[in-house]
């Protein structure tokens, strides 16, 4: 196990070139096994263990074999489940947590916001904060000095800063912790779900603030349930699961992978809960084009028709959905069959075909997702999705998600 | 982090320390007079039972010294170093939150536990001393610097031993219940109200090697006669080094570990 945490002009030859390539962050193989202590005699195994250096002790493992690299001006982001390892993870880059193997390498200076305002004491007054604060992330007291009027300004606090924060809103407790960790002016910032608090215009300004530092070759890494999050900030994006690297790339296929993860999981919860009979689902669903080729790429303005076979259990018609999603997560649109009145023809026995025709798509260039649920007729239950790929040609100015039909025109001058 | 010179985290030590010393004190105005008040409770308790009932009197190597002076003088450093302990054992524990969630060399919570308790005790001594000497009592003012010295690794044993109990105590968790007993029975088994010459001729040994024993008995030597240290002090303070070095190697070697336990 070797940890190297900033080892400026000592840096093994390894180091120095990981810092040429701008590598500011590399772990490799990194594990991490938490001691199980229910027993006393487990206390003094484990104590023994670590004081000699051996790994015998009883332990479970939260994190396995995690390869990570990051480099100057990227932006990661995490997800996963609760109790995937996220957090963990994130730790042992803050350095708060050894790994039980692997190896850790940090350069440049890392500002870690696991929780905002865990530095803080109640009866010091926000002035006072700010200064401990600072001084636990390694801030000297004359860098501090400097940086609390700009640290007040941003948490915007007005004349409580001279109270004790005990007096203060949670919002408030916040609106300074962040304010204290963007003064230190990090390399690479390291949040744990911090933007999840706060009230809309502070994580605004958290966002404008996290979009600034990228801007400026910042380094970010951060973990967050907010995919919308994810996908505005971070360019890639690891998934954790269960302890493991399940995925690993640009943020948006790595969010749309996650969410249909959820999305088959709720289904099976819903599955297990329904155990008797069968649940209608789509058996297939495809693309065509106007003469009724498969296709998966459409010019701008082509119509486009979905085709799909749906099966129900009672051999009744079900309701199908479709719904047409950016790749970015952004909806489309969508609708239901029952909206116009339409029921799935009967193909043979608890078989239904159906089709939705889009005539002149006006979507903008872009990959879209197309999917297609069945639900069950009664309760109008969501039990299934069927998701078919397919991208957009064509090249625009034009901002947005569709084509509006729209004219220019003279101006008249007055109201 | 970049640069964790010893002068920065040096800022975080006082810091810490500040911290320690608000938390216990502030918000309550007599909090600190409290402090002060608590010895000096003890220190009547002492000399109520043990010269007026058990008519335990001060030697006669210390003529004109009254027993209230002779106990003060080795009271005060006791209960630096016991305080001491017990706030540096649960100072891990204490700051469970920031250790879970900030990295930081954690022993300087131990530290700043030990400097804290000797802040706010030091000044209570120095009032006693001062007192006692207008009182009347042959208190030598040139002693304090002497003291001063002895102190010294008086409390680096403190930190050594407060080191260990503090990752013991993080790790196995119930060293505090027994460490309350161990202290009461070294306090009795040392000579803090009792002069070493009291005690029967078998236990004269533990009474000198014995470093709570050693630095009660010196410390009383410097303030109420007078004179300077002596070649045993300096064999004493290698032996507190000593401690102090092999408890931070226990503390440090775990405190990687201590997210783990919290």
């Amino acid at each position: 196990m070797s940890v190297v945490r900033a080892p400026g002009s000592e840096a093994p030859p390894a180091a120095r070139a990981a810092e040429s390539a701008g590598e500011l962050i590399r772990l490799r193989s990194v594990t991490k096994d938490y001691p199980r202590i229910s027993k006393g005699t487990d206390r003094l195994r484990t104590m023994a263990a670590l004081l000699f250096r051996s790994r015998e002790m009883p332990h479970f493992r939260v994190l396995e074999d995690i390869d990570l690299d990051l480099r100057k001006g990227e932006s990661l982001g995490i997800v996963g489940e609760n109790g995937a390892g996220k957090s963990t993870l994130l730790k042992i880059i803050a350095g708060v947590v050894r790994p039980t193997s692997g190896e850790v390498r940090i350069e440049g200076r890392v500002g870690a916001l696991l929780e905002l305002g865990s530095g803080f004491h109640p009866d010091y007054t926000g002035r006072e904060n700010i200064y401990l604060s600072s001084a636990l992330m390694g801030l000297s007291r004359r860098e501090t000095r400097g940086k609390v009027d700009s640290i007040i300004a941003f948490a915007d606090i007005g004349e409580h800063i001279d109270e004790p924060i005990k007096h203060y809103s949670s919002g408030m407790v916040v609106r300074l912790g962040f304010a204290v960790a963007t003064a230190l002016e990090p390399e690479v910032l390291i949040t744990d779900e911090v933007l999840a608090v706060g009230d809309e215009s502070f994580q605004k300004k958290c966002i404008d603030w996290l979009q600034d530092f990228l801007r400026e070759g910042g380094t970010l890494l951060m973990c967050s349930h907010s995919m919308y999050h994810v996908q505005t900030l971070c360019r890639k994006a690891v998934w954790i699961h269960q302890g493991r690297l399940r995925m690993q790339g640009e943020s948006f296929d790595v969010t749309r992978e996650y969410l249909t993860y959820h999305e088959e999981k709720t289904a099976k919860t819903r599955v297990s809960q329904r155990p008797e009979g069968g649940l209608t689902k789509i058996v297939d669903a495809w693309i065509e084009r106007d003469d009724g080729e498969r296709a998966s790429t459409f010019a701008r303005g082509e119509p486009l028709v979905l085709q799909g076979v749906a099966y129900e259990p009672n051999d009744r018609p079900p309701v199908v959905l479709f719904g047409i999603i950016r790749a970015d997560g952004s909806a489309v649109y969508g609708s239901h069959s029952n909206e116009g009145g339409f029921a799935p023809v009967r193909l043979g026995p608890c078989r239904f075909g159906f089709a939705v025709r889009f005539e002149a798509l006006p979507l903008l260039p872009g990959k879209y997702h197309l999917r297609v649920h069945s639900l069950d007729p009664p309760g109008l239950r969501l039990f299934d999705t069927f998701e078919v790929d397919f991208v957009v040609t064509g090249e625009t100015r034009d901002y947005g998600l569709v084509e509006l039909a729209h004219a220019w025109l003279p101006g008249r001058g007055d109201r | 982090m970049v640069s964790v010179g010893p002068a920065r985290w040096g800022w975080l030590l006082l810091s810490f320390t500040r911290r320690e010393l608000t938390s216990r004190y502030a918000g309550s105005v007599s909090g600190l007079a409290w402090t002060l008040l608590h010895p000096l409770a003890q220190l009547a308790i002492y000399a109520y039972v043990f010269n007026r009932v058990f008519r335990v009197g001060v030697p006669a190597e210390y003529p004109s010294v009254a027993f209230v002076t002779f106990v003060a003088a080795a009271l005060w450093p006791w209960i630096m170093f016991s305080e001491g302990l017990q706030r540096a054992m649960g100072s891990i524990a204490a700051n469970g939150g920031l250790i879970r969630k900030v990295a930081f060399p954690h022993r300087l919570l131990v530290f700043a536990a030990i400097l804290a308790t000797c802040i706010v005790h030091g000044i209570g001594y120095v009032v006693v001393l001062v007192v006692l000497r207008i009182a009347g009592q042959p208190v030598h003012f040139s002693g304090i610097p002497v003291a001063l010295a002895l102190l010294v690794p008086y409390m680096v044993l403190a930190i050594g031993i407060g080191a260990f109990l503090a990752a013991l105590q993080t790790l196995l968790r119930d060293v505090e219940h027994g460490m309350q007993v161990v202290l009461q029975m070294l306090f009795y088994a040392s000579p803090i109200l009792y002069p070493a010459t009291l005690v029967p001729e078998p236990l004269r040994l533990w009474m000198r090697v014995n470093p709570i024993g050693w630095f009660s008995e010196r410390l009383r030597v410097v303030l109420l006669h007078g004179g300077g240290l002596v070649p045993g002090d300096a064999t004493m303070a290698l032996a507190c080094l000593l401690v102090f070095l092999a408890g931070l190697w226990f503390f440090e070697r775990l405190s990687p570990h201590f997210e783990d336990f919290l």
